[in-house]
């Protein structure tokens, strides 16, 4: 890139036809962004009243989900998971980038296309697919009676917080897998060579030099599958618990069947701030430094 | 370097003037009437009839909520539907924002055929002018596996029965509320004090162990049951009627003086782009034909003596068409004022 912008560029006394190249993306982002994002805020502010928008200044949304228990659980919740899901992405990716970067050879393109492949497959189906698997009379029971395991289908696999986090974990892995094998086929080996040279472990090598030089990837990755999750209310309401709703629901059900728009415009708020603030906690580590 | 330019230039507007033409989609029926209205009630096996008779395509939207279809036909100044199929709870409201217009009954050569208690009901009926069609109405009942329950149940206790815990399904929706409230006995289930809604939550909170998942969709529940998830829930009509003909066991129950239920008007808005074809449609449902094709579907009661013909004496008798018996019981749904309380006491229940 540096050798690029270095090369002496002739000068262009009106460069009209850049600006003019530059007005589709900017009425694109104003028409589908700013202004969504405009009606959003004020929609946060307006409150509802006997079935109608009061289009009047109003902090009363806000106070409703600072005052309420139950949506600050929500809230609590939302964020755990979130949490947890982007945690066990990691630790489930850092072994698979480090082994196709490492020993991946001539197989590196191959696997990375198999990485990517689920993506080729609508969101939906493979969030069906674990209700198939998870089901009372789903494959896993099934398979747990064929075995003997079982004497009866049990309830347990579905409709909680485990079939929730499992999904998720599942759905949003190669939106951490890839930034992460990127990471990793960027690592030089001789690093890792002159640190055994050195008599370091493995486990010293791992903390001292890969994990700092990959770290960038995990972030990147990290603000893929915590956002993801934060936003998402399929997964919740496919395959969670019936007390078990997430920040998605309550502001679907807030534009859906309760037609409380300012007070779903504040929640959609509530979720937009949390995930500014996990990315500002990415770039301030260096999520996009690679 | 210009002509790049220029090329990107033009590649640039070109994909953002994509984003309009979705807008004007090609005609090709002469007119197209839009609804939104509950599950199976634009359902292929009768609309196709109207389509064929009419030559208008009918584009259905289906709502999860009377609160839900008000917002949706509110929604682009009224505009964008021709014809809703409103809930008693949600006809004064459109009413009164002004969304619909008077039913010119002339234009209805089926009218005369509603059942005359119908003609004129308060629920749709407003200064003294009708603004609403009545062509369906119904309980909220009680479906069950008769494969796991052998006997019918006669009382909404055996939702609470510890046999089946983890087994039941309960509708995703704050009027469920109004049905808790019936159950523990509350004369007025749309008119709930801070008190009544408190009791009703400790109901509903030692009610939710039992709760395996709460359901969104006719379809979705009638899954639930068919995968083993459910044995039992309270549901709509149309549930019993999917499985049944799917030749899953089920079974269905209403419990004596505790039902909630619904009576459905066919609205037409006010600035419908389409009012010849909303009136041949509401035309078309009122008919033998239309009647038979929504009770078939959905396992509803209809409204008119020619759906009664249509479907015969027995199975008229089976819907209360015959006397109306069952319609004075069922709490009918209402407006509600403190509704906002409401959805509140729902999200708590559901976290």
């Amino acid at each position: 890139m540096a050798s690029t912008f270095s090369q002496p560029q002739p000068r262009q006394p009106l460069p009209i036809g850049l600006y003019s190249s530059l007005l589709p993306p900017l009425l694109w982002m104003t028409l589908l962004y700013f202004v969504p994002i405009a009606l959003l805020i004020s929609y946060s502010v307006w409150r509802l009243e006997a079935f109608d928008i009061v289009k009047e200044f109003s902090l009363v949304n806000f106070k409703t989900i600072l005052t309420n228990v139950a949506y600050r659980t929500v809230i609590g919740r939302t964020v755990l998971t979130a949490l947890g899901v982007t945690a066990i992405d990691i630790l489930i990716t850092l072994p698979i980038g480090y082994f196709i970067g490492r020993y991946g050879g001539r197989y590196r393109t191959l696997l990375t296309l198999l990485i990517i492949l689920p993506l080729w497959s609508s969101y939906l189906v493979r969030v069906f697919a674990w209700k198939i698997i998870l089901g009372y009379n789903g494959v896993l029971n099934s398979a747990l009676m064929a075995i003997g395991l079982f004497k009866q289908p049990s309830q347990i696999f579905l409709y909680n917080q485990f079939s929730t986090m499992l999904t998720f974990v599942h759905v949003w892995l190669p939106f951490m897998i890839l930034p992460v094998i990127t990471a990793f086929e960027r690592l030089p080996p001789e690093l890792l060579e002159a640190s055994a040279d050195l008599n370091a472990n493995p486990w010293t090598t791992f903390r001292r030099i890969i994990l700092p030089l990959v770290m960038p990837g995990v972030l990147a990755g990290s603000i893929n599958v915590f956002s993801l999750t934060m936003g998402d209310f399929i997964t919740p309401s496919l395959v969670g618990s019936p007390t078990g709703i997430m920040l998605g629901n309550v502001i679907s059900s807030q534009f859906g069947v309760a037609y409380n728009w300012p007070l779903g415009a504040t929640f959609a708020l509530v979720v937009m701030l949390i995930v500014f603030l996990g990315l500002a906690i990415g770039l301030r580590q260096g999520a996009l430094d690679s | 370097m210009w002509r790049r330019l220029l090329i990107a230039w033009c590649i640039g507007w070109l994909g953002f003037s994509a984003i309009f033409l979705p807008i004007a989609p090609a005609q090709a029926a002469n007119c197209t009437l839009t609804a939104i209205v509950w599950e199976g009630y634009t359902d292929p096996s009768f609309t196709k009839e109207f389509e064929a008779q009419t030559g208008c395509a009918v584009k259905a939207t289906y709502a999860g909520s009377s609160d839900e279809m008000f917002a949706k036909f509110r929604a682009g100044g009224g505009r964008t539907y021709d014809v809703i199929s409103a809930s008693g709870d949600i006809t004064e409201r459109l009413y009164k924002a002004g969304l619909v217009r008077a039913i010119d009954t002339d234009q209805l050569k089926n009218y005369s055929s509603v059942f005359e208690s119908f003609q004129g009901g308060k629920w749709n009926t407003f200064d003294g002018k009708p603004y609403g069609v009545t062509f369906a109405w119904g309980p909220n009942v009680l479906v069950y596996d008769t494969k796991v329950i052998k006997t019918a149940p006669t009382s909404w206790d055996v939702l609470s029965d510890p046999a089946y815990a983890g087994k039941i399904s309960l509708p995703d929706n704050p009027m469920t509320i109004a049905d808790v409230a019936l159950w523990l006995g509350k004369p007025e289930p749309y008119d709930l004090s801070e008190a009544d809604l408190a009791e009703v939550k400790q109901k509903l909170l030692e009610l939710r162990p039992n709760i395996r998942k709460f359901w969104t969709t006719a379809g979705e529940l009638a899954n639930l049951f068919q995968s083993g998830e459910v044995v039992m829930a309270h549901a709509w009509p149309l549930t019993y009627t999917q499985l049944s003909e799917a030749g899953f066991p089920i079974g269905s129950a209403s419990p004596q003086g505790k039902l909630t239920g619904w009576t459905d008007s066919w609205m037409i808005s006010k600035k419908s782009p389409h009012p010849e074809a909303a009136y041949a449609w509401i035309d078309f449902i009122l008919s033998g034909a239309g009647q038979k094709g929504v009770m078939d579907v959905t396992g509803y009661s209809g409204a008119t003596t020619l759906g009664a013909e249509a479907i015969g004496q027995e199975r008229a008798h089976e819907l209360f068409m015959d006397d109306l018996s069952l319609h004075s019981q069922i709490k009918m749904w209402q407006s509600v004022k403190n509704y906002d309380q409401w959805v509140q006491l729902w999200n708590e229940i559901r976290t």
